[in-house]
């Protein structure tokens, strides 16, 4: 099985990126993007939308924990 | 009264006399003295005590003990920078590999020896992070290129996925990103060893329908001197210029301990 090459790669990050982007306008409402979603499923190997999706998971606490900040564990324990 | 004064005036004066006498004496011999120091047969016409031989010898032993404090001083600095590598420590990361590069040839490490190197450790199904690496590290290759006075840098890229990548594919991998790179690969066993070797965790992901998995593994970028030692790396949040101005650091402090005198 081949590797996704250049042009593959730059569809897929695209394709990626739209969804993203649609899930950004949207507060992250999966049904209003599924046009997109649809496409990005098309556009990339089943894997790396799994890798994306995991991803996009991952930032999305990264930027909440940054901006909103955290409940520090020591406070839970006293 | 007044011929006990001028009688008086006169000893005193008479004495004065044999004063400058003696002192003009002692004048006489001295320089005498100094003339006899000087060369036999010169009489020393218009020569103080600093002929031009003198200075010529003083500037030379001057000189000498001038360099001799350089070179002492510079041996210190090495010492000095010897000494911190060893108390701190080499890691001990890389070492001794044998693997197939792109076009099916077997290469040692050893025949990396003489010339920096930077190693990327990846795999072709990489979903972005491959990618997105491999792309900085051919960046960090162009511009240091760029300058004739800085030494060649060979970029690798070595996989962590030995079941697919064959190097064949390799090939086809590493020709999308620059003509420069050197792929690497080869059976399971090496590129474990290898991985090993430079502290390279990868780990093949479930298989899905397709038969298609994601290998998780290490993003480290190693920076290999012209002893095969390695010398820093570059982790995924280091830019471009960064690296590059590290590399050069790198370089700069090799020269450094190589340059011995004489």
């Amino acid at each position: 099985m081949s590797f996704p090459n250049k042009g593959d790669r730059d569809k897929c990050w695209t394709a990626r990126d739209r969804y993203w982007e649609c899930l950004d306008l949207n507060l992250e409402e999966r049904e209003r993007c599924l046009k997109q979603r649809q496409v990005y499923e098309s556009s990339c190997p089943a894997q790396w939308v799994k890798h994306f999706d995991r991803k996009r998971t991952y930032l999305k606490f990264k930027d909440r924990i940054e901006k909103e900040g955290y409940e520090p564990l020591s406070e839970e324990k006293s | 009264m007044s011929s006990f004064l001028t009688k008086l005036n006169r000893v005193l004066c008479s004495r004065n006399i044999v004063i400058s006498s003696i002192k003009k004496d002692d004048l006489c011999l001295v320089r005498s003295k100094s003339f006899s120091t000087g060369t036999g047969s010169n009489t020393g016409k218009g020569k103080g005590p600093v002929t031009w031989k003198s200075v010529g010898i003083t500037a030379c032993i001057g000189g000498g003990l001038l360099m001799y404090m350089q070179y002492l001083k510079a041996a210190k600095e090495q010492k000095i920078l010897r000494e911190r590598q060893r108390a701190l420590g080499k890691a001990s990361i890389g070492g001794h590999f044998e693997l197939t590069d792109h076009n099916k040839k077997k290469r040692k490490s050893d025949e990396f020896l003489g010339q920096w190197i930077l190693i990327y450790f990846g795999f072709t199904h990489c979903p972005d992070v491959c990618p997105d690496e491999l792309e900085k590290i051919v960046q960090v290759v162009n511009k240091l290129d760029q300058d004739s006075s800085v030494p060649k840098i060979q970029p690798i890229f070595i996989t962590v996925d030995p079941v697919r990548d064959t190097p064949e594919v390799v090939g086809q991998y590493i020709k999308e990103f620059s003509p420069k790179l050197i792929g690497l690969t080869g059976n399971v066993e090496e590129v474990e060893k290898v991985c090993r070797a430079y502290r390279v965790y990868f780990s093949a992901g479930p298989r899905d329908r397709d038969d298609d998995y994601i290998v998780d593994h290490t993003i480290i970028t190693y920076l290999v001197n012209p002893d095969g030692q390695f010398v820093d790396y570059y982790g995924q949040t280091k830019k471009v210029d960064e690296i590059c101005d590290s590399i050069l650091i790198n370089i700069a402090k090799y020269g450094q301990l190589q340059s011995s005198w004489f």
